[in-house]
């Protein structure tokens, strides 16, 4: 068994080969490679295969009870000083190796039925193989600092992989968007380390804590400084899980290909922050307000992601703003100390959520066949409907992930969300009630988004409905582009195009390959089942993932029911509530959403416009920061160059006398120098 | 023994510059024999230093290597004496190879083809004689020598302001240069009355001891000298317009090698010969540093034109070089000497690949510019791993050069929390303004549709016909062909990103090269720190003063762009 630890560094490094081949071949030799499209994603899916086969066995050790593994190696030096890297193998790791290897697995298989008509089909595999490998090295990671290595990893493939498709505005814009505001995040990640290696002297997550602690009690440093760097180092997590405020690249984010927002932006990448704040337990939980900052962070990133989700037209978009405020649940659960709820709702969220993002690309692949290949039209739920009966997989999969996701018994996410509501009950009632009220209107956004995409009429081939979601578009691009930027020949010569581009146009959608299906039927297993490692009744994951202070006998499964009743019955309550709303509004149509909308016109607008969160910040911090540099650069053409320039001017104008050297001012120039230079060591040396 | 006695240095220093002697009688009809020839000996004499350091350079000794020592002048006492160390080993190769593949970058030079490659040559020469001069005449010697071809490889061939550019360059260096001489000579000469000897010597001079006026004086002599060169605030100005006018090989050597003379020099003489007038200006070498980061990297973002965005982004970066060594760590000069040596392969495989895309449209101007990835995906995709190289990503070498600046100025603890804790933040603002600038300047010029056609028929050639060989070659626009990368273009930028990629994923590969050389000199600069610190022990508790400067300073320069 001990070999199977020695070479664990296999797991991290077999998706890089692979990207690795693959990168250099499109480079050296791009038409070849491109023509190999299914060697390629073979070799890419059996390196991950084999990972995640490896991360099994490794946590089937790690369940038999084998000591946690470290191995590392110096890997920078200067002086005395000395930077090592390596791998650590421990519960938490072998978790989350087996999330990100399985997930990361069904989406490979699914890209292939995704993205089998683009050119780009092996790029894509590169990337993602990349992205794996980055994500399963920061899940090794034995020290802060590795973590932060894979974390800017894991986020430029992000940067990659949401603008995979280049030639596309918004997707540029979403990408750098998402690469910066993640650097910001990263920014306080740095300072945080590097305050916290002032302090302690280490980039290890359990020395770090124990001597903050020590450094803390002797008054050496004061409580709030350790707070404040605790707190910087959570600004990373912040950024990367799309924490209030840094969460605006998320929805963005949704414009690179569906199974990039399944595998990085719901499953795993975005929860590397919940990851990081687990690592950094030893550090966090000694510091009360640091913890408290976490708690009420995710529980208002919960809510805002919640209320914005349910007036959402995009499917994606919606899904995305799910993520966040499902986010905002693990990091809420964490702040309050539950550690192990929080992981627990980490995994139980990336299977489902997983599931929902690939069954909305298998949507979205429908819809295609029928509306054409513009994200506006084929995301738009609005042109949806009633598709359970073309695709009934995907319709089953989304209906089991929107169960689980709702909190409906035995589905997985009734025993994390509720494990996490009954910890946070404990620590704070306002908080459990922010979150049991977010808990009420995801179950209706959901079903929302359940009922108007597969439930009631066909709407796809409404060309009003076409035309109007066209127009909101332009005019959408026209408001940032300025007028005069619309032209509608423009428009018209685009839909023209793309009529001729899929010569495959059809008035029903159909269901996905197999490729597509197989992964949604295999992540509906875990969607279903995987909430049962966790119940009360024996908790075998609390079990297994705790925090490192805390020690755990057994299997804990005493259970209150004086307390699991009310508490399960409250958050089911409010879930039905949720439900049977939705159902009103959106299958029966018994109330209608859109006066509802009108009524409240001011509040729904808010929650249509994201809370105005990129208006904001546009007005904030882009635009002061563009202005900021053209002054700069003013200044420094004006002011800094101009003082310089005047004292060439006067040069140049006593070198014009010498005009009739012509092309000669360089070697007068070199001559001069050179005589001046003789001239003094001449005069110096004799004196 | 022979192979010991073999003067290696020396040849090196010669192999380039006698076969540029060579080359106007080489036979030559369209210049197809002389690009070969000066990429032979561009080669030979790389494998030539590779070989020499291989066997016979320890890297464990801190001590100058193969030390050569000839009289040449001796009524100057000018000597011919070069050696390496761990300082100049490193640089040295980095000049070699950087000159090298630029000369192959300029593969496709067809406009007086004899004298650029003579002089690029030239260039090769002087370069490796700075860094390896041991007697500071003949420093400033080589420190001239190398202006001339600089001067005329930006004179003749580049963009439409090149002779502008080229005159601010010549002015601004060969003016600060003067310092170098004045400040050796006012080295060799004094003490001589007292018996101390007559010498030009740095070994030797490091011996002397200086009094404190007269090191502060000659230390911010030396500071103007080497500042210029690596573009301190606010003596930048002629590297925007020297690299951005320049050719693209040219702007390879220029941010590639030439940069990295003035921090050279820096540790060279001000550290090692210095060390106590550098416990004074320490503090202030740090606060140009944190200037130079987020001064340059707001003026880059300013900018449209392609090639001046990254001459900016270089002075950015640099502004780690001057933090690395004011840190009085180990961790913290070695980062400073990685930071050089990464920054040197990096903004070589930009501009590089700046040249390779103006090749193809014939305009720096970005937003003239757009949807190029879909021409060209394969340039594409070396310039977002050079963009990436440059945000400093981890697994690449620029990424190690940073984080070790960082590590070593929050542990150093010759300064005041408040100082160290200032510098650090707005240091790290700039690692938000790096990707702001790189990724926006991506997404202008590659992503996007495609609006290839129109970039070719909108040029003006009218004002295009002026720029001579801006980019890899001397294409007129109405030629350019939108063509991807070729093999050739492919090969230059991989051998960079390898050695990129390589040095991020193991830095030990490079920094074993010289550790035992920072350590010693950082150990020279502690000591005198803490001499001085001992006799004087208001210096940094009073230092207390320096962090409000270094607050002031930044909030004035916000306040006056405001």
């Amino acid at each position: 068994m001990e070999s199977i630890y020695q070479y664990a560094w296999l797991i991290p490094v077999l998706p890089l080969a692979g990207a690795t081949i693959l990168g250099v071949g499109l480079v050296a030799y791009g038409k070849t490679v491109n023509k190999m499209r299914k060697l390629s994603s073979g070799l890419i899916i059996t390196l991950c295969g084999l990972a995640m086969a490896m991360s099994f066995t490794l946590l089937f050790s790690q369940l038999d009870g084998h000591a946690p593994f470290v191995q590392t190696i110096e890997w920078a030096s200067a002086g005395d000083f000395r930077l090592t890297m390596g791998y650590t193998v421990d519960h938490l790791t072998a978790m989350m190796l087996v999330i990100v290897t399985t997930v990361a697995f069904f989406v490979m298989v699914y890209t292939d039925g995704y993205m089998s008509h683009d050119p780009g089909y092996v790029r894509f595999y590169a990337y993602l193989s990349l992205f794996s490998s980055s994500m399963l090295g920061l899940v090794v990671s034995p020290n802060l600092l590795q973590v932060y290595i894979f974390w800017e990893l894991v986020g430029m493939c992000s940067y990659l992989l949401i603008g995979f498709w280049y030639d596309r505005k918004a997707a540029a814009e979403a990408c750098q968007k998402a690469f910066v505001v993640n650097r910001v995040g990263d920014f306080g990640l740095l300072l945080g380390i590097l305050a916290l290696f002032w302090s302690t002297g280490s980039f290890e997550f359990d020395v770090m804590g124990d001597r903050l602690l020590a450094l803390v009690e002797s008054g050496s440093l004061s409580a709030a400084m350790a707070s404040f760097f605790a707190i910087l180092v959570f600004l990373g997590p912040v950024a990367k899980s799309a924490q209030f405020p840094l969460h605006v690249w998320l929805p963005d984010a949704m414009e690179g290909p569906t199974p990039i927002s399944a595998l990085i932006h719901a499953a795993t990448m975005v929860a590397a922050g919940v990851f990081l704040i687990a690592r950094m337990y030893p550090v966090f939980e000694e510091l009360p307000s640091t913890m408290t900052v976490i708690a009420w962070t995710g529980a208002v990133t919960a809510f805002i992601g919640a209320t914005t989700a349910i007036t959402q037209n995009d499917i994606k978009k919606g899904l995305a703003y799910s993520t966040m405020s499902q986010l905002g649940y693990m990091v809420m659960a964490m702040g309050v100390g539950a550690y192990g709820a929080g992981l627990f709702h980490l995994m139980t969220h990336a299977y489902f959520k997983a599931m929902l993002f690939l069954g909305s690309g298998s949507v979205i692949h429908g819809m295609e066949a029928v509306v054409g290949h513009d994200p506006a039209l084929a995301q738009d739920m609005r042109l949806m409907g009633g598709l359970r009966k073309y695709m009934p997989i995907t319709a089953f999969t989304f209906l089991i992930g929107t169960l689980a996701i709702c909190g409906i018994p035995p589905f997985a996410g009734f025993w994390s969300k509720d494990e996490i509501l009954g910890a946070t009950f404990e620590v704070s009632p306002v908080l459990w009630g922010i979150g049991w009220l977010t808990a009420g209107i995801t179950a209706f956004y959901m079903f929302r988004m359940y009922f108007s995409t597969f439930e009631g009429e066909f709407r796809g081939n409404d060309t009003s409905i076409q035309r109007e979601l066209k127009v909101a578009q332009l005019q959408k691009l026209g408001m940032s582009l300025g007028p005069g930027a619309m032209n509608p020949q423009e428009l018209a010569l685009d839909s023209e195009a793309h009529g001729d581009d899929h010569g495959h146009h059809s008035h029903e959608p159909h269901e996905s390959p197999w490729t597509m299906t197989f992964p949604l039927l295999a992540l509906a297993v875990p969607s279903m089942l995987i909430g049962l490692v966790g119940t009360p009744f024996a908790n075998y994951f609390e079990a297994f993932i705790h925090a490192p202070s805390e020690v755990i006998e057994g299997v804990p499964s005493e259970i209150d029911w004086a307390e699991f009743i009310p508490m399960a019955g409250s958050s089911v309550g409010i879930a039905l509530i949720g439900i049977t709303l939705g159902s009103l509004m959106y299958l029966l149509r018994k109330v209608d959403a859109g006066a509802i909308a009108n009524q409240i016109k001011p509040l729904y607008n808010f929650s249509l416009n994201k809370w105005y969160f990129d208006e904001i910040y546009d007005t904030l911090f882009v635009k002061p920061s563009r202005r900021l540099a053209r002054q700069v650069l003013e200044v420094d053409i004006r002011i800094v160059d101009g003082v310089v320039n005047l004292t060439g001017f006067i040069t140049l104008v006593t070198g014009e006398a010498l005009k009739y050297l012509e092309s000669g001012r360089v070697q007068f120039y070199a001559l001069i120098v050179f005589g001046a230079v003789l001239g003094l060591v001449l005069v110096s040396s004799v004196t | 023994m022979i192979a010991d006695q073999f003067p290696w240095l020396t040849a090196i220093i010669l192999l380039p510059l006698v076969a540029s002697l060579i080359i106007p009688a080489l036979p030559d009809k369209d210049g197809k024999s002389v690009r070969w020839f000066a990429l032979g000996v561009g080669f030979a004499d790389f494998a030539l230093m590779c070989y020499a350091f291989w066997k016979h350079y320890d890297a464990s000794s801190a001590t100058f290597q193969l030390v050569e020592k000839y009289a040449w002048i001796p009524q100057l006492g000018l000597n011919w004496s070069v050696s390496v160390d761990g300082l100049s080993a490193p640089l040295v190769l980095l000049a070699g190879l950087v000159t090298t593949l630029a000369m192959f970058a300029a593969w496709r030079v067809d406009r007086r083809p004899k004298l650029f490659y003579a002089l690029m040559l030239v260039l090769y020469a002087a370069q490796i004689g700075v860094f390896v001069a041991q007697d500071i005449l003949l420093l400033f010697i080589m420190w001239e020598v190398e202006l001339i071809p600089v001067y005329l490889l930006v004179c003749i061939w580049g963009g439409q302001k090149r002779r502008y550019a080229a005159t601010k360059f010549l002015l601004y260096t060969a003016a600060s240069s003067i310092f170098i001489l004045v400040a050796g000579l006012a080295m060799a000469f004094y003490g001589t009355s007292s018996g101390s000897p007559f010498t030009f010597d740095m070994a030797e001079l490091a011996l002397k001891q200086f009094p404190i006026g007269l090191e502060v004086l000659l230390y911010a002599g030396l500071l103007i000298a080497f500042g210029v060169k690596l573009a301190i605030f606010p003596m930048h100005t002629w590297l925007p317009d020297a690299h951005g006018e320049a050719s693209a090989p040219v702007s390879m050597i220029l941010a590639g090698v030439l940069l990295k003379m003035g921090g050279y020099g820096l540790i060279r003489l001000n550290l090692e010969l210095l060390p106590n007038a550098h416990v004074y200006f320490a503090p202030i070498l740090a606060i140009l540093g944190v200037v130079n980061i987020i001064y340059g990297a707001l003026s880059s973002f300013g900018q449209t034109n392609m090639k001046r965005r990254l001459a900016y982004s270089s002075i950015s970066h640099m502004g780690f070089v001057l933090l690395g060594i004011a840190s009085f760590t180990d961790v913290g000069v070695s980062g400073a000497l990685l930071q050089m040596l990464s920054h040197g392969l990096i903004a070589s495989v930009l501009f590089f690949l700046a040249g390779v895309t103006y090749d193809r449209t014939h305009t720096m101007a970005m937003n003239e510019m757009g949807g190029i990835g879909q021409a060209m995906p394969k340039v594409f995709a070396l310039f977002t791993m050079g963009a990436m190289a440059s945000l400093a990503l981890p697994g690449m070498s620029g990424f190690v050069g940073e984080i070790s600046v960082f590590v070593g100025l929050a542990t150093s603890d010759a300064y005041s929390t408040p100082f160290q804790v200032v510098t650090v933040f707005l240091a790290a603002v700039g690692l938000i303004l790096t990707p702001i600038y790189l990724l926006s300047m991506l997404r202008q010029v590659f992503y996007g549709d495609s609006a290839v056609c129109d970039m070719a028929s909108s040029g003006k050639p009218s004002q295009s016909d002026e720029a001579v060989c801006f980019g890899t070659n001397c294409v007129l626009p109405s030629e350019a062909i939108f063509n991807d990368a070729s093999p050739r273009e492919i090969f230059i930028a991989a051998s960079f990103l390898a050695l990129i990629v390589g040095i991020g994923f193991y830095p030990k590969l490079a920094t074993q090269m010289y550790d035992a050389k920072t350590v010693a000199v950082n150990a020279q600069v502690r000591q005198s720190y803490v001499e001085i610190s001992q006799s004087n022990p208001q210096l940094y508790a009073k230092g207390l003063a320096f962090p409000r400067i270094a607050e002031v300073e930044s909030a004035s320069l916000l306040g006056v762009v405001k």
